[in-house]
């Protein structure tokens, strides 16, 4: 009973113990906010890379893509164990290629990932009617140009009319060199100078006409170009591509050495708000993308998404599907890989960093465990003539630790409490204390055009936030034990005599 | 009765060997007030702690009622001295955090768990009360030591010391810290309780004026009771005999 009488008294009386309570409580406080963010970076990153990715991807180095149809692929897999836990498989072609472009007078070349997909098939495997900026609420994206885009091809059209002309003379004028033939019917033609190396044939694009302009998506950040405006000091960006724009694709050929290009509109733009996927993909129909490659029905990549009754965690997954497919392969030529594989470098570095920022954050709360003993030393101190007066009374050594021990729980307990609740407060009002540490500041503490988010990501985890109190308690309570032993230690007449 | 034989009590403190007590032997009579004087370090204080189990002798024994006590376990001496002696100190030695109540009952919260507590607290607090009131201070039970002047806190240890019903109470110089005045109703509240509830007292004390309250005065020369043989055992009537 004593014990807990002094603990509430010291509690209350004792401002050097209000230091500790300040300790722990920072230390909670900064774990809870920094493990809450980096969860919730870490989960939105996961969340974009994997929406853009489906669950599993086969793919193969063969530039030409994989030897037999993707029908028959699919078949094998499906008759297979992998078989019962897919739900859809959707054949893509994934290859490099170069995206050319005129802005503002400029001549604007970018390399990018070239993906043709089946956009009925796609949109059920997932990652990719969600990003079409201007067509989320359709469940099948269409590459055809909206009226609008159309207006702004036909424009485009009559304003490189004049400039179109000219090139056909001089193309006509040329006899020696090989009509180029664009890959589209109409259209602006940009010409490009070739400089073809002797042993590799010039380029010989199939004569089509296509009835209509070819349209194509866009990565946001391909089309756009963004800047810090120096006026206002806000991020901002400007489209060097419009939907009705047109691009000069160009790429190589499956069957041969060769290079291949067209000329494509812009239909959409693919937004992800992931910059690695908004700054180089480029989709197109696979199958004008097969044409354009002369790859007949091949294709280069199968996408597979997985029954949502599967268990998706990564162990599971490459068990009982990656495994099993890449057992019908030879593995040089197909290769079978989750989602998580593909991204490793990327999520294991997000774990790594977790981890390391975790480790340097609990030494700084193990410091503050330091000064917790600093403390609790003086504490002891202060109270050695008391211990004896206890001690005359009867109370036993172990008694008297107690106290100790019992002060360190109650002060950890309520830094850990504070703590927790600042902790909490600052992430769940982190966006608005940065706008006002920004106006307050004049400098952006999250700078929009560094991080792809429009606001800070946040995930609270209650085991996280449970296993930080657990530390810093622990931490506030092994720092008290050495100053305790030594007040148990004490003989009562040797306590009472202390000066 | 509390029989002490011949015991030695020496400190060490590196290179230096201070010999306190060299074979004292003593004995308490059930419901004595026994007063025990001397010159400052003649080891009055010494006796006093190592009879009430504060400290532990060289060599030597002391028994109370038969009882072997300068050997029990820890925690035999814990309950011994939370249920069996009173003290009452020179600086009072009341917890400053607590009030002038909290500290008399001390003795109880340091005895009782805290479920054993919420069942006995109200026997506890009646007896609290009777010894603020015997010893004139129910008006300062919420009172704070700092609040409280050195006679107060003084009767509030006693009040402390009595709470269990004591069958020894040692006072180790309960008024070296007092004016006369203070002194002498301190000494005669002792030995009121002396007379009305039959607890032993043994005070210590180097003011020879306060000793006739007393039933007998012992004195410690070098560290043993004085031999000499008619002043063996020093009566207070003896004592204003030889001043």
């Amino acid at each position: 009973m004593y014990k807990l009488i002094l603990c509430m008294r010291y509690l209350r009386t004792r401002y050097l113990a209000f230091v500790c309570i300040v300790s722990v409580m920072l230390g909670v406080a900064t774990l809870i906010v920094v493990n809450s963010v980096m969860s919730g970076f870490s989960n939105k990153l996961r969340d974009r890379l994997h929406g853009v990715l489906s669950d599993v991807i086969l793919d193969t180095d063969n530039f030409a893509g994989f030897r037999e149809p993707p029908d028959e692929i699919a078949k094998r897999i499906l008759a297979s164990p992998a078989g019962s836990h897919i739900e859809v498989m959707a054949p893509t072609v994934e290859v490099v290629a170069t995206i050319q472009f005129q802005f503002r007078g400029m001549n604007v070349v970018k390399p990018v990932k070239l993906t043709g997909v089946n956009a009925d098939v796609q949109s059920k495997v997932g990652g990719f009617g969600q990003f079409i900026s201007g067509q989320k609420h359709l469940a099948v994206p269409s590459f055809d140009l909206s009226p609008e885009a159309l207006r702004r091809f036909a424009r485009n059209i009559e304003e490189n009319a004049g400039l179109d002309e000219m090139m056909r003379d001089k193309a006509a004028l040329d006899a020696e060199k090989p009509s180029e033939s664009d890959f589209l019917g109409k259209g602006p033609r940009i010409q490009m100078p070739l400089d073809v190396p002797v042993n590799i044939p010039a380029p010989d694009l199939p004569q089509f006409e296509a009835p209509k302009p070819i349209g194509i998506f866009v990565g946001h950040s391909l089309a756009h170009f963004r800047y810090k405006n120096p006026e206002t000091g806000l991020t901002e960006e400007i489209a060097a591509l419009k939907p009705g724009d047109s691009v000069l694709v160009a790429t190589l050929a499956a069957d041969e050495m060769r290079p291949v290009w067209g000329t494509f509109v812009v239909a959409d733009y693919f937004k992800s708000d992931m910059s690695e996927y908004d700054s180089q993909f480029v989709y197109m129909s696979l199958a004008d993308l097969q044409r354009l490659r002369r790859m007949g029905d091949r294709v280069s990549h199968l996408q597979i998404k997985l029954k949502d009754v599967t268990p998706k965690s990564f162990t599971f997954v490459k068990a009982n599907v990656t495994d099993e497919i890449q057992k019908l392969f030879r593995p040089y030529e197909v290769r079978a890989a989750t989602w998580e594989e593909h991204q490793g470098p990327l999520l294991a570095a997000i774990d790594v960093e977790r981890g390391i920022l975790n480790l340097l954050l609990f030494m700084i709360v193990g410091v503050a465990g330091f000064s917790i003993l600093a403390i609790f030393t003086m504490i002891v101190s202060e109270k050695i003539r008391d211990i004896g007066i206890m001690k005359s009374l009867g109370a036993s050594s172990r008694g008297v630790m107690g106290i100790f021990v019992w002060y360190a729980v109650l002060l950890g307990f309520v830094g850990c409490s504070l703590g927790t609740v600042l902790g909490l407060g600052i992430t769940y009002n982190i966006n608005a204390i940065e706008k006002g540490i920004t106006v307050l500041t004049g400098a952006e503490l999250f700078p929009r055009d560094i991080y792809y988010f429009d606001k800070i990501p946040t995930n609270v985890e209650s085991l996280t936030v449970i296993l930080v109190n657990i530390g810093a308690m622990s931490i506030a309570i092994a720092s008290s034990l050495i100053p305790a032993y030594r007040a148990a230690r004490l003989r009562p007449i040797q306590a009472l005599r202390f000066e | 009765m509390l029989l002490v034989e011949n015991l030695f009590k020496t400190y060490r403190r590196n290179v230096d060997v201070v010999k306190v007590l060299s074979g004292v032997n003593l004995t308490v009579e059930d419901g004595e007030f026994l007063s025990i004087v001397g010159a400052s370090g003649s080891g009055k204080s010494t006796l006093l702690h190592l009879m009430g189990t504060l400290d532990t002798p060289d060599s030597g024994a002391i028994y109370l009622d038969g009882r072997r006590i300068d050997q029990l376990s820890n925690t035999q001496r814990d309950i011994l001295r939370n249920r069996t002696f009173g003290y009452v100190f020179q600086f009072y030695h009341l917890l400053p955090e607590l009030s002038a109540y909290e500290n008399v009952l001390m003795p109880a919260f340091i005895r009782e768990s805290t479920l054993g507590w919420l069942k006995t607290r109200r026997q506890w607090r009646k007896r609290a009360d009777e010894l603020f009131e015997r010893v004139g201070l129910s008006h300062r039970k919420t009172h704070k030591p700092r609040e409280m002047s050195g006679g107060e806190m003084q009767r509030a240890a006693i009040a402390r010391s009595l709470l269990q019903n004591p069958r020894v109470l040692l006072a180790d110089e309960p008024t070296g810290n007092l004016d006369a005045r203070n002194g002498d109703q301190i000494v005669q509240l002792l030995r009121n309780l002396n007379k009305d509830d039959g607890v032993s007292i043994v005070m210590v004390t180097h003011n020879l004026d306060i000793v006739t309250a007393t039933d007998r005065v012992v004195k410690l020369v070098g560290g043993r009771v004085a031999e000499e043989p008619a002043a063996l055992h020093f009566t207070p009537r003896l004592l204003s005999a030889v001043g």
